[in-house]
């Protein structure tokens, strides 16, 4: 069935700013939405076109839009982000996906590959559950307890992520998206991304990448360990790897200018 | 009785306090922990300085704090309320709730993050509780939403198969009729039979109506002005005088022709409000049947004397299977006036009662006028 742009963009809650002739598309991964983009964003929107949107689910979304049976693999999330990209009329442009999003993006890739010829991968990792002859650093157990720790805050997300929360006086940059929501995720999708995100398996996707790609490898991140960084620059044919100072899993938070500084060195 | 209260000791009350300090500079490392953490853990104080905070945190929380906590402290400077488990320098758990929050240098810099645990064992075994019996509950709702639809379907379909059985009756009675050598005696059973075969047909109808409706397909009403309706609700009316001859029924048709609408379900309309008529009017009056259009409205009226409906009965009257009375109906299953009400409706119309000593009177009011295409 065909979606009108218009529909998508309302979907994904889609904004884009900025000017410039290339487009430049972020991405954001597992428990956040576009908000966690903004500081990195910020400082491309004066040579390029910049595109925000939230899956499903997630932050502005339409949650009437989510399909359990479309989102039951990353595949359905890599659609919309190709509707997305039909929608704006995207040609060789540049996808800086975070986390989960870095495989989206290269399947994204793969099913219109005249979209993105530049792909930023932030944290990958193309398989979490640790196989034969490959770490990724999580047991299935794991897991299994992780799914579990989503269904215990099921009552503390839904507070935490209500849009009540109250705005930071010493960021007032923030301010105005602060007082709608922040990473605001409807709970039961939550633990269904969850659920697709730590049982996915994109090894096999990575050799057919034909996308330029930067991958964007943290200090100490438990998420994307450095050994798995290394494995996808090895097998993604065209790709630079760039170890960040930044530690843990969220440097676009944590370390918005080295992240900025990095990504506009490589396009 | 002295105003004078001991002077607290906040250094006591840091290390002691009924709940766990922890300090964690920017890259996760515990600078600062206090007593109660410490002794809840199994660690002697001091033994957690420099530790990262991953190591006293199970699994889920530490893929939590990565990407749920540390992203939302880094925008809006705290979080409150996330059920976090501790693990023990013995491997074991600790259910707590923590709220956590940055603490920052005059510039914005990020200084350390600073966590409030509570314990809430009993809390989250309760709150595990709510949540199995809120799965239990879907689950269980599922399964009843899914043996719902099976019946539905069961009468569905059973009420399609009766169907041709009932014509092959009603067909074989007509032809005893009209082709054989049959006594007075038999052509009354005969006609008798008749309308038990037209009863049961109706019987069929309406079940398959309701099963349609349930079903989710809804009333299917097929609107044109391609004929007249006033044949339509004649033939109704003679029809009702042959099924019930005791009655009288007066008839008043005045109809702007030809009107939009679908003739099958206003004459099925029809006959279900004379047929309720029938069923509850005194046999002494007249029902009045009574339909009439303008530019506007068509209304067509169905009024009868005997017991009035009682006030609070009148609610529930366009119900399935209400019926108002014990005493065992000639007439089914309760489903007429539920119907006729279902059929006023698809046509954007409304049915409605009223009810007095004098006369009880439905009356079915629909735009006359073609709606728009939309």
């Amino acid at each position: 069935m065909e979606v009108s742009a218009e529909a998508v963009l309302r979907r994904n809650n889609v904004h884009v700013s900025g000017s410039g002739t290339r487009t430049i598309m972020f991405a954001h991964g597992f428990g956040c939405d576009q908000s966690m983009w903004e500081p990195v964003a910020r400082t491309f929107d004066h040579d390029f076109r910049v595109v925000l949107f939230d899956y499903v689910g997630h932050g502005g979304s339409d949650l009437n839009a989510y399909d359990a049976e479309r989102y039951s693999s990353l595949t359905g999330y890599a659609r919309d982000v190709v509707e997305i990209g039909r929608a704006l009329g995207l040609r060789s442009a540049i996808f800086v996906g975070h986390s989960v999003s870095a495989m989206i993006g290269a399947i994204a890739s793969l099913e219109a590959p005249e979209m993105f010829s530049d792909l930023v991968m932030v944290g990958p990792s193309p398989r979490y559950i640790d196989d034969e002859g490959y770490r990724g650093g999580f047991s299935r157990d794991q897991i299994d307890e992780l799914l579990q720790f989503l269904a215990d805050n099921h009552l503390g997300w839904s507070a935490a992520m209500a849009p009540a929360i109250m705005g930071n006086p010493d960021r007032p940059e923030l301010g105005e998206r602060l007082e709608n929501s922040f990473c605001r995720t409807d709970p039961e999708i939550a633990r269904d991304f969850a659920r697709v995100t730590f049982l996915s398996d994109n090894r096999g996707d990575l050799a057919a990448i034909q996308a330029r790609t930067l991958i964007l490898q943290c200090s100490s991140d438990i998420i994307a360990p450095m050994e798995v960084g290394e494995y996808v620059h090895a097998n993604v044919p065209d790709s630079v790897f760039r170890l960040l100072r930044a530690t843990g899993h969220c440097p676009n938070l944590s370390a918005p200018e080295e992240v900025a500084a990095a990504i506009r060195e490589f396009v | 009785m002295s105003d004078q209260f001991p002077a607290e000791d906040l250094e006591d009350l840091y290390e002691t306090a009924p709940c766990g300090y922890v300090s964690v500079s920017p890259d996760g490392r515990i600078v600062r922990a206090n007593r109660t953490l410490s002794d809840w853990l199994g660690w002697k104080p001091g033994e957690l300085l420099g530790k990262p905070l991953n190591d006293i945190l199970a699994f889920g929380g530490r893929i939590a704090v990565e990407t749920h906590l540390a992203p939302l402290l880094r925008m809006q400077g705290h979080v409150h309320e996330i059920a976090l488990d501790l693990l023990t320098a013995g491997g074991e758990k600790i259910p707590t709730i923590a709220n956590a929050a940055e603490k920052r240098d005059t510039g914005g810099g990020h200084l350390f993050t600073r966590l409030t645990l509570f314990k809430a064992v009993d809390r989250r075994a309760y709150e595990r509780s709510l949540l199995d019996a809120k799965a239990r509950a879907e689950r269980e709702s599922r399964a009843h939403g899914e043996a719902a639809l099976a019946r539905e379907q069961f009468i569905a379909v059973l009420g399609h198969d009766l169907r041709n059985p009932v014509a092959a009756l009603a067909a074989g009675i007509r032809l005893l009729r009209q082709r054989e050598q049959i006594s007075d005696r038999g052509r009354s059973i005969l006609s008798e039979m008749e309308k038990s075969a037209a009863r049961a047909s109706n019987l069929i109808d309406e079940v398959l109506d309701l099963a349609r409706g349930s079903l989710g397909g809804g009333l299917i009403v097929e609107r044109n002005a391609d004929a007249p309706l006033t044949p339509v609700l004649e033939q109704v009316i003679a029809e009702m005088r042959v099924v019930a001859p005791e009655h009288a029924i007066e008839a008043r048709l005045d109809i702007d022709e030809p009107l939009h609408c679908d003739r099958g379900r206003i004459g099925q309309l029809a006959s279900n409000l004379l047929a309720n008529a029938v069923t509850h009017g005194a046999v002494d009056q007249p029902i009045r049947f009574e339909a009439a259009s303008d530019g506007e409205h068509f209304v067509l009226s169905v009024a009868n004397a005997g017991e009035p409906i009682p006030e609070q009965a009148r609610g529930r009257l366009f119900q399935p299977f209400f019926r108002g009375d014990a005493r065992p109906s000639r007439n089914g299953l309760g489903l007429g006036l539920f119907i006729a009400s279902e059929i006023a409706k698809a046509h954007g119309g409304s049915l409605d009662v009223s009810s007095t000593a004098e006369e009880t009177r439905f009356t079915f009011t629909m735009p006359s006028a073609v709606p728009s295409a939309d």
